[in-house]
């Protein structure tokens, strides 16, 4: 799923921070990171000692990962989103964990910028999972998955990486409007209950227990909310474009991604190329 | 069993108990009914004339962008139906349904009182005042009146014909609340159309009652005490209940073609015997300032000098045209089953709209002649009662007598038709939409627009009737809001072409 992974980094990044992501990542499949920082054209820091990553690499390499450290320049998200492409990355691992909470919940510009460009699936890791202190691995399964869908083609896509994630729970949430008369919505609500089935059916083997739940409403109010009902660790859904009225309000996943506390795993529409 | 009777006739029982309630507190305590109604009324005015102005010019470019849109070619129901009723009978009825007396009360007076009352930045009786005074004649019954109908009609045309649902307001809904219009939030919705439909309803036949009474005055000298006003209410509700209540509706159809046909003979003669030229004149001009000028017309409230005017004129009529709009929305919903949206908006808008822009310039603009080419003293007789500028009007023509009898013939006609309509309409509501209602239903709904009336006139008159019909629009005015998000919803769902 994240064989090889694009780390955006900046100044000042703890080591011992990233060796636990490092430690994470290696339990989700990872063998390979790329540690990524971008210069900011006219940055002050722009040139300056670059010995830092070299610090950050070890911390990496010391939780058993092949790592190569690459510097760019220019917009920051847009060149995060196009060194993904060109080192072949298979994902983005963005840390949105702070030390104050609130550092966490706020999402910066970059990250927002870079949740819309990105070609590749990108995990935002926010308060959960909590990464062990005391140097073991995190149990992937003990991990929780909430699998927020439509159904449609955007958020199929997810699906094979939902099955990577394994572990304890894989709660399916599918979210939709209402219908506008009763019949069409119970012949929908069928429908819905028979797709959500299936794709229970697919996941069953990955997971300890398979649960699906069908709500009515705003998407990223409902996800938020079962997210922090069930103490999803992570969520995982498709990233569509925002239709023309919501699109003042932000992308659904965008606000999925601010309000939640469970981190967030966030693949791209098929075929849309947005960093080139 | 009682139970189960007061969960299905819930919104009857709460609505006739509130209305009855009112009645009785009108009857009781007039003097305390007025200075409460104004309170309420002030209340809206004061902060919400704004809210009145946007929306209702909201509902037009809905209107429109909905029929223009690749949801035009969508029916107003299943795709292979046909029209129900043939194109001349639909326009009639749906005019006859949608303005009928206002047009009679207020075609000769409203521009003779907006030349002799306009905004303080405009001289009184000036040719500014006259130019003033057929714009905003045009404007409160031009198109915009239509775009409230069209909402209401539209919404309930599409989630009854095209989904299978009830014809009830709440029925719109069920995007928004899903099984909860089966509840107390749904029963709301129609407790307030219901509301809505008396108060409005109430309002014109009030109007209607004083002209009546007005031009049997001028023509035979009878009293022009209220009591005979109160009669007048009381022998049209014999005649239009026992319309409502034998079921004539082929009957309501022919007297609305019949309607229209005497108040075009009646438009035709006003214009040949007076000076056509003239009105002609009056009518290219004002359309092409109507035209011209529409966007700020919708939206003026004139803040700086003339906001009560604004508020008197234009927030009244909008309120108004939104309490009849559960009335007459659903009227028009029934007659238009089998037309596609684009056809339904498009001539909803347009049709009646000119009739009426002919109407004004015919009437009023005769008026405005008479007034200021030929020193009539027509303005100072709308200004001091505006129920008898019409049959003041009419007599500085041949044949006054014959003329006032017609005009008084449409009065009661169109007055039969509105009441009848309304009863029907009424009774429907609260009888989750069905069309077989029982005639008990019909005739406490019928007493009661008649009584609400009469209670408005006894406790105010004219601006009682005013009062009420603003007060009782603005819950619906939200309603309406909504409507416009449900209707976008159950479109969306649609499968068109692009």
């Amino acid at each position: 799923m994240l064989e090889k992974t694009l780390i955006p980094v900046a100044y000042k990044e703890r080591p011992e921070e990233l060796r636990k992501v490092g430690r994470m990542l290696k339990t989700l499949g990872a063998n390979s990171v790329c540690l990524y920082h971008v210069n900011e054209p006219g940055s002050f820091f722009r040139g300056a000692d670059l010995s830092w990553l070299t610090l950050l690499s070890e911390a990496l390499e010391e939780a058993g990962l092949i790592v190569e450290v690459k510097t760019g320049e220019g917009h920051i998200a847009s060149a995060i989103a196009e060194a993904a492409l060109l080192e072949g990355a298979d994902g983005i691992y963005m840390k949105a964990k702070r030390r104050w909470h609130i550092e966490t919940m706020l999402l910066g510009s970059v990250s927002r910028d870079l949740l819309r460009l990105a070609d590749v699936p990108v995990l935002v890791h926010k308060v959960r999972p909590r990464l062990p202190d005391d140097g073991t691995e995190p149990d992937q399964s003990d991990l929780n998955i909430l699998y927020a869908t439509d159904l449609d083609e955007a958020s199929a896509r997810p699906l094979p990486y939902v099955m990577e994630f394994a572990g304890a729970w894989c709660h399916v949430l599918h979210v939709r409007g209402r219908m506008a008369d009763p019949l069409a919505e119970r012949t929908r609500r069928e429908a819905v209950e028979r797709e959500l089935h299936t794709v229970a059916e697919e996941l069953r083997p990955y997971f300890g227990r398979v649960t699906v739940e069908e709500r009515i409403g705003d998407p990223a109010a409902q996800v938020l909310h079962v997210s922090d009902r069930i103490e999803a660790d992570v969520v995982v859904l498709g990233r569509k474009s925002p239709a023309f009225l919501s699109a003042p309000m932000g992308e659904t996943a965008e606000r999925i991604v601010t309000g939640s506390s469970a981190s967030i795993f966030l693949v791209p529409q098929p075929g849309r190329r947005n960093a080139s | 069993m009682l139970r189960e009777y007061i969960r299905r006739e819930a919104v009857f029982l709460l609505s006739a108990g509130l209305i009855l309630f009112f009645i009785g507190f009108g009857a009781a305590r007039p003097d305390l009914l007025g200075p409460a109604s104004s309170a309420a009324h002030a209340a809206i005015l004061d902060h919400f004339s704004w809210l009145y102005l946007i929306s209702v010019f909201f509902f037009l470019v809905f209107a429109l962008a909905i029929a223009l849109s690749r949801y035009g070619t969508i029916k107003l129901g299943y795709d292979a139906e046909r029209p129900q009723y043939g194109f001349f009978g639909w326009v009639a009825m749906l005019f006859a349904a949608g303005m009928g007396i206002g047009l009679l009360f207020w075609g000769v007076s409203e521009p003779l009182v907006h030349l002799l009352q306009p905004p303080p930045f405009i001289d009184a009786a000036s040719p500014d005042a006259a130019a003033f005074a057929m714009r905003y004649a045009f404007f409160h019954w031009g198109i915009h009146p239509w775009a409230i109908y069209t909402i209401v009609s539209l919404s309930i045309a599409y989630f009854s014909f095209r989904r299978g649902m009830p014809a009830l307001i709440s029925s719109c809904f069920y995007p928004i609340l899903g099984e909860r219009i089966y509840g107390a939030a749904g029963k709301m919705v129609d407790v307030l159309a219901v509301f809505a439909t008396v108060f409005g309803t109430a309002t014109s036949l009030g109007f209607g009652a004083l002209q009546i009474h007005s031009g049997l005055t001028h023509l035979y000298g009878i009293s022009s005490a209220i009591p005979v006003t109160i009669g007048i209410i009381l022998i049209a509700t014999a005649l239009f209940m026992a319309s409502a209540i034998l079921g004539v509706e082929k009957g309501v159809q022919v007297l609305s073609k019949l309607n229209i046909v005497l108040a075009a003979v009646l438009l035709l003669l006003i214009l040949g015997l007076g000076s056509a030229p003239y009105v002609l004149n009056v009518f290219v001009s004002t359309l092409g300032g109507y035209i011209n000028n529409i966007i700020d017309l919708s939206l003026q409230s004139y803040p700086f000098a003339g906001f009560e005017w604004s508020r008197d004129w234009t927030v009244f009529y909008w309120a108004w045209w939104i309490s009849w709009s559960p009335f007459v929305g659903l009227f028009i919903a029934r007659i238009s089953r089998g037309r596609t949206i684009r056809e339904f908006v498009l001539t909803v808008l347009t049709v009646p709209t000119l009739f009426t822009f002919v109407w004004f310039a015919v009437f009023g603009g005769s008026a405005l002649h008479l007034e200021l080419e030929e020193g009539a003293n027509l303005a100072a007789v709308a200004g001091e009662d505006v129920s008898l500028a019409l049959f003041a009007f009419l007599e500085h023509y041949p044949l006054a007598g014959l003329l006032s009898l017609v005009a008084i013939v449409l009065l009661i006609v169109f007055f039969i038709t509105s009441a009848d309509s309304a009863t029907v309409v009424l009774s429907s509501l609260t009888s989750g939409g069905g069309l077989v209602v029982p005639n008990y239903k019909k005739i406490i709904w019928g007493f009661s627009i008649s009584a609400v009336a009469i209670v408005l006139l006894v406790t105010g008159g004219l601006s009682s009737l005013q009062v009420m019909a603003i007060t009782a629009a603005f819950p619906f005015m939200l309603v309406m809001i909504a409507l416009c998000c449900t209707l976008a919803i159950g479109l969306s769902q649609e499968k068109v072409q692009e």
